[in-house]
């Protein structure tokens, strides 16, 4: 079996010698296996995606396999990644692994093979904290993916597949990704055109709470927007439409929305909807602070005398126009009128892009915390595996010097109670000065 | 060790100053974090520098034109803070902090050299100068923040990426707007109540000749403007350009009320 890497990460899968060697003190072996977007296709990714309700029964299946100590699985749209502490592997992969990975999906292997990417030790914990730290993500600084690590973890540690070295792990990804979002700006802008138009639209009223959107039109990403807006706070929506019975739909679509909305989460604003007749359309949007264009109108439905009129009827009160259509609904020029700002489809994909285009920047920074935590881990562990062997040294010192002292408790019978102490206080410090040099030697080591 | 108080103070308002802009400008919101407390660090400094200067000159009214440059810097700072509490907004800062620390290092390094003869030192006529220094302060702070309007309102029109280097403020255009008029409303009543007392003082000591007097009348201007002002902006919602020539009229008023100082015979700074 070959397995491969995303192309994305110049990772090496040789590792040093010497981390080699402190990795064989550990007597297991960290392995990440897994299909991301970058690697495999959707029809390979969907073969292995497992839904919410089979997690459980996955991990669990996993971590029963030959071989495999502690399981976890993540499985999202982008990506299925299997991460396992498995006994040391001689070969490429784990066997019990591997044949998870062929009987549980019932895949066959040249399907799923060439798409297979395979970190171990290191480079498993680097990825692992660049994917909760969404540097891995197909839209850099998601936020959804730290919150999808951490329902595989819960659902693994439910079922007990998680213990000494995966939770360790997982919990140390968990803070690394929190530190990437304190310490850089890589979740702060948004990238996608919707979210933007709220980004825009707060810049302009702050909270949208009693602010009121005018639909003109229907259209996917229109509604779209509308949501986005309803959820931060707009309290009143405004349809129109040429056709009026299509505008009734739309409306009545939104408000389905909106009490399902309201049904799901108690903290969901009560939201009006309205359809306005198409031929009162310039009478009533001044009552709208934002509107939301997508006609087919081959012309202007918006002309900057309008946009004049709206301003004088609001007493000045700003008002945002997005123009999602093509050809055009509102002429640029009204662009030109204190207090109306319109951003068309080109203009919000530009600060979409420009977003993006910051989030990159940004996640050089990221990538160096990344580098940097996942050092003080390999420091953390090694301290961690330098224990076992400097406690086995002082229990055997203190033994010996038990044993000694037993030896040498008749000469030492006529000794007072006080000096008895002080020769207990001897020997103990003697031992200690000794053993210092080996405790020394041995954190080096692990160092 | 007053002027030392404040020199110190002019040094935290110089680092406030400046670390308000990554907060403003830059959407560094944790600068703020440092920029507060340092302005605020700054506003004690100068508290305690102001108490004593007035301590030590036995007198509890800021008569010395230093002075007055202190208190009003003071006032300044304690505006941008309120804003701060109210709004969790330190865009104000870009131009006031600046401000501040221009006024307070005049203070600082250049001790008065006139000083305001009052007839009477009463706890009226403190009241008089501190209100209307708040009235003055708030003038000030509302065109600073129809500055900033414009700054965010021409920001957001521009949209396309070769205004990159105009990055946006962390304040949304209708809480920039709030701020202007919240502070005009609130600078109203503090300038109607220290033109009152100022008026009932004068009326008791000089008489009716104190209200025929330039300055005395100017001032009477600016409060008309003042109240013209507000009365248009709550008419019809101005905002954005003609708010900022609308404020700056007005603070053009003032500063002729100030230089009237100097050519009123019954209220000015004689020099010593």
């Amino acid at each position: 079996m070959s397995l491969r890497q995303p192309q994305s990460e110049r990772l090496t899968l040789v590792k040093p010698a010497t981390e080699a060697a402190v990795e064989c003190t550990r007597g297991g072996s960290l392995v990440l296996v897994g299909v991301n977007h970058t690697t495999a296709p959707l029809e390979v990714r969907e073969r292995l995606a497992i839904p919410a309700a089979r997690l459980a029964d996955a991990i669990r299946t996993l971590a029963h396999q030959p071989g495999v100590r502690e399981a976890l699985i993540l499985s999202t749209c982008n990506r299925v990644e299997f991460v396992t502490w498995q006994d040391e592997a001689t070969g490429p992969a784990n066997p019990g692994l591997l044949r998870f990975l062929h009987e549980y999906f019932a895949v066959a292997a040249d399907t799923v093979e060439p798409h297979l990417y395979e970190f171990r030790e290191r480079e498993a914990v680097r990825h692992l904290f660049r994917v909760a730290s969404s540097l891995d993500s197909m839209v850099v600084g998601e936020p959804q993916i730290l919150g999808q690590v951490k329902d595989s973890y819960t659902v693994a540690r439910e079922v007990g597949a998680v213990s000494t070295t995966l939770e360790p792990l997982f919990q140390r990804a968990f803070s690394v990704a929190k530190r990437v979002r304190t310490e850089t700006q890589i979740g702060s802008s948004s990238v996608s055109i919707a979210s933007v138009a709220v980004d825009l639209a707060r810049k302009i009223f702050g909270s949208l709470q009693g602010k009121t959107v005018l639909l003109v039109g229907a259209g996917k990403m229109s509604e779209l927007a509308a949501r986005h807006l309803i959820q931060q706070g707009a309290t009143s929506i405004l349809v129109t439409n040429r056709t009026q019975e299509k505008a009734s739909v739309i409306a009545g679509h939104i408000a389905e929305q909106i009490s399902q909305q309201i049904a799901s989460d108690a903290n969901a604003i009560a939201c009006t909807t309205e359809v306005i007749p198409f031929e009162q359309l310039h009478a009533q949007a001044s009552r709208a602070d934002i509107v939301i264009t997508s006609t087919g109108a081959e012309g202007h439905i918006f002309t900057k005398a309008h946009g004049q009129q709206f301003l004088t009827a609001r007493r000045n009160r700003p008002m945002f126009f997005i123009d999602i259509a093509v050809p055009r609904d509102i002429d640029p020029k009204m662009n030109q009128v204190e207090g109306c700002f319109v951003y068309d489809i080109d203009d919000l994909q530009q600060v979409a892009a420009a977003h993006l285009a910051d989030r990159s920047r940004e996640s050089a920074a990221a990538e160096k915390i990344v580098s940097v935590e996942v050092e003080k881990y390999r420091e953390h562990l090694q301290t961690r595996e330098a224990v076992p062997a400097i406690l086995a040294l002082q229990q055997n010192a203190e033994s010996l010097r038990q044993a000694e002292l037993a030896r040498a408790a008749r000469r030492l019978a006529d000794l007072t109670p006080e000096q008895q102490d002080a020769v207990d206080s001897l020997t103990r410090s003697l031992t200690a000065k000794l053993l210092h040099p080996q405790i020394v030697d041995l954190r080096k080591k692990s160092e | 060790m007053t002027l030392l108080w404040l020199r110190f103070a002019v040094l935290l308002y110089g680092v406030a100053a400046l670390a308000v802009l990554p907060a403003a400008l830059y959407d560094r919101p944790r600068w703020s974090q440092f920029a507060v407390p340092t302005a605020i660090a700054a506003a004690l400094f100068h508290f305690v520098s102001l108490a004593e200067t007035l301590n030590a000159a036995h007198h509890r009214l800021p008569v010395e034109t230093h002075e007055l440059q202190s208190l009003l810097a003071l006032i300044l700072t304690l505006a941008f803070l309120a804003v701060y509490t109210w709004y969790r907004s330190v865009s104000i800062g870009v131009f006031v902090l600046p401000i501040v620390f221009i006024l307070a290092t005049l203070a600082a390094f250049r001790p008065g050299e006139e000083t305001f003869s009052a007839p009477v030192q009463t706890g009226w006529i403190f009241l008089h100068i501190v209100l209307l220094l708040a009235a003055y302060a708030a003038l000030v702070v509302s065109l600073l923040a129809s500055l900033l309007y414009l700054i965010q309102e021409r920001r957001l029109k521009s949209k396309s990426s070769r205004l990159r280097f105009l990055p946006p403020l962390d304040t949304p255009l209708e809480t920039i707007d709030q701020i202007a008029l919240r502070t005009l409303l609130f600078g109203l009543p503090c300038m109607t109540a220290g033109l009152l007392i100022g008026s009932v003082i004068a009326q008791a000591n000089y008489g009716a000749r104190y209200f025929s007097d330039p300055k005395i009348l100017l001032t009477f201007g600016l409060w008309i403007a003042y109240v013209a002002m507000i009365f248009i902006r709550r008419a019809s919602g101005l905002r954005g350009r003609r708010a900022v020539y609308l404020s700056s009229f007005v603070i053009l008023v003032v500063l002729f009320v100030w230089a009237a100082n100097q050519f009123s015979a019954v209220h000015k700074f004689p020099t010593p």
